[in-house]
């Protein structure tokens, strides 16, 4: 049983012990297997594939699994790390001390969107892109995307996905217009909302966050670790409200095959949505 | 789009991509980092989702006079989309170059109801921009994982915006 902390709580060498952790696991190449591993099960809903991370009700199941792994790789080097989370409904601006020197380094610069600040920063020796989607080697960042500006996601936006009573609901995908867990994925539906929280965030950071290699940038994981709590809060707030589906979509119905039940065995770990409902006996959030 | 035009016994299945040695049942990604697409399979992306339901199987390659013009994003279906323009100083074509005919029955309750695999084609100067779709029959690039486009064009022009001045990998999208 550990905690995962706020990032903003984090103490100097608490950011310091992480950051080293991550940088291990670069160095050793694990890091960039969790970069592939996420891009390879990057499936949309217009594929007959099974999907078990995107646009589909274990989304969330899939990623707090995808995540405990990353933590547990972590906690290989440094047993006292864990995955702090990043709320940017509250510390939602590039001032905000997540982005600081000490912890994940700044914005990218202007042109090629380059991050030179911070211990991520190219010029410091220690992370370089091994496959992103362009041909550099540098972490890239475009806050707010000035281009076409994209704010954070308000507390309000989270709680309205908060206030949704069901879990998930037909068609099970990118298009379900109700349900928590599309309302937090939050994939634009044209007619009927904007790209949302979850989405709306990978787009902000833009860069390597926006793209087909999004963990390339280390907070991808206080993103996710966010979006692990606010999966808690939802079932703290709707406590008879369960996992949606939960049996196989029957004969005949499109999502049959594609996405996972609450007993269907999730790949690359043969997790069953059910097995990762509750995490707390393995950590707490404070 | 009407999906009962899709209902012509052609499938839902995309073609399979040359870098998936799995069968359909196996998992989505296969083993991590074990396999290099060919190159040809980067350039061209199977789409499950029918572009042009009802058109017999020709594309004939249609210019967009105005690719700018609002309203674009109720993309005409029976108009295959091409195009080739300079945008922010770079050089963006593509289009559905292909009709791939495929076996198997339309999925009901999908909005671009998949009966034929289309074949698209994306370039940033030159280089393969991997394009996806959803179920809504827009699509996503490898450089915008997060939202989608109703057009392929616009799918170009956001990724060149994403980019800023750095190019596309001349690699392999899917390995490290």
């Amino acid at each position: 049983m550990y905690s995962r902390k706020n990032q903003r709580n984090l103490t100097r060498t608490e950011k310091k012990r992480l950051v080293g952790a991550i940088l291990e696991l670069k160095r050793s190449g694990r890091y960039d297997e969790f970069v592939s591993l996420h891009r390879q099960y990057y499936v949309t809903d217009a594929e007959s594939r099974p999907r078990p991370a995107h646009m589909t009700p274990s989304f969330f199941p899939w990623h707090r699994r995808y995540l405990l792994e990353f933590e547990k790789a972590l906690q290989t080097v440094d047993s006292g790390v864990t995955v702090p989370y990043w709320d940017w409904t509250q510390d939602n601006t590039p001032a905000a001390s997540l982005w600081a020197e000490d912890f994940l380094g700044g914005n990218g610069r202007a042109g090629d969107r380059q991050v030179v600040t911070g211990p991520f920063a190219y010029a410091e020796g220690n992370w370089r892109i091994r496959a992103g989607v362009t041909d550099d080697r540098f972490l890239r960042r475009d806050f707010g995307r000035p281009s076409a500006p994209v704010t954070l996601p308000t507390k309000a936006e989270v709680d309205r996905a908060l206030g949704d009573p069901v879990y998930d609901a037909a068609p099970w995908n990118s298009l379900s217009t109700t349900g928590f867990r599309n309302r937090i994925e939050g994939w634009g539906i044209r007619g009927v909302r904007g790209v949302g929280n979850h989405n709306r965030v990978h787009r902000w950071i833009g860069g390597s966050m926006a793209g087909a290699a999004s963990p390339d940038d280390p907070v991808f994981w206080l993103h996710h670790a966010y979006i692990d709590l606010l999966w808690t809060r939802w079932q703290k707030a709707h406590p008879r409200a369960r996992y949606l589906p939960d049996r196989a979509p029957a004969a005949g119905d499109p999502q049959r095959g594609r996405i996972f039940a609450l007993d269907d065995p999730m790949p690359p770990w043969d997790a069953k949505p059910s097995q990762l409902l509750d995490h707390s006996r393995l950590y707490r959030y404070v | 789009m009407d999906p009962t035009t899709a209902t012509d016994g052609t499938t839902a299945t995309a073609v399979p991509p040359a870098d998936t040695p799995h069968s359909p049942d196996a998992t989505p990604a296969g083993a991590p980092g074990r396999h290099r697409p060919a190159r040809r399979a980067v350039l061209r992306t199977a789409f499950t989702a029918a572009v042009v339901a009802g058109t017999g199987g020709v594309l004939a390659p249609v210019l967009f006079k105005d690719p700018g013009t609002p309203g674009r994003g109720e993309r005409r279906s029976q108009a295959p989309e091409r195009f080739s323009e300079r945008y922010r100083g770079r050089d963006i074509r593509g289009g559905v170059s292909g009709l791939v005919p495929a076996g198997g029955q339309a999925r009901p309750g999908e909005a671009a109801a998949a009966s034929t695999a289309t074949v698209a084609e994306v370039t940033i100067d030159g280089r393969p921009l991997h394009v996806m779709r959803r179920a809504d029959g827009s699509y996503l690039s490898e450089v915008n994982h997060y939202e989608s486009f109703p057009t392929l064009l616009e799918t170009a022009r956001a990724a060149v915006d994403e980019l800023g001045t750095a190019q596309l990998s001349a690699t392999t999208p899917h390995t490290i």
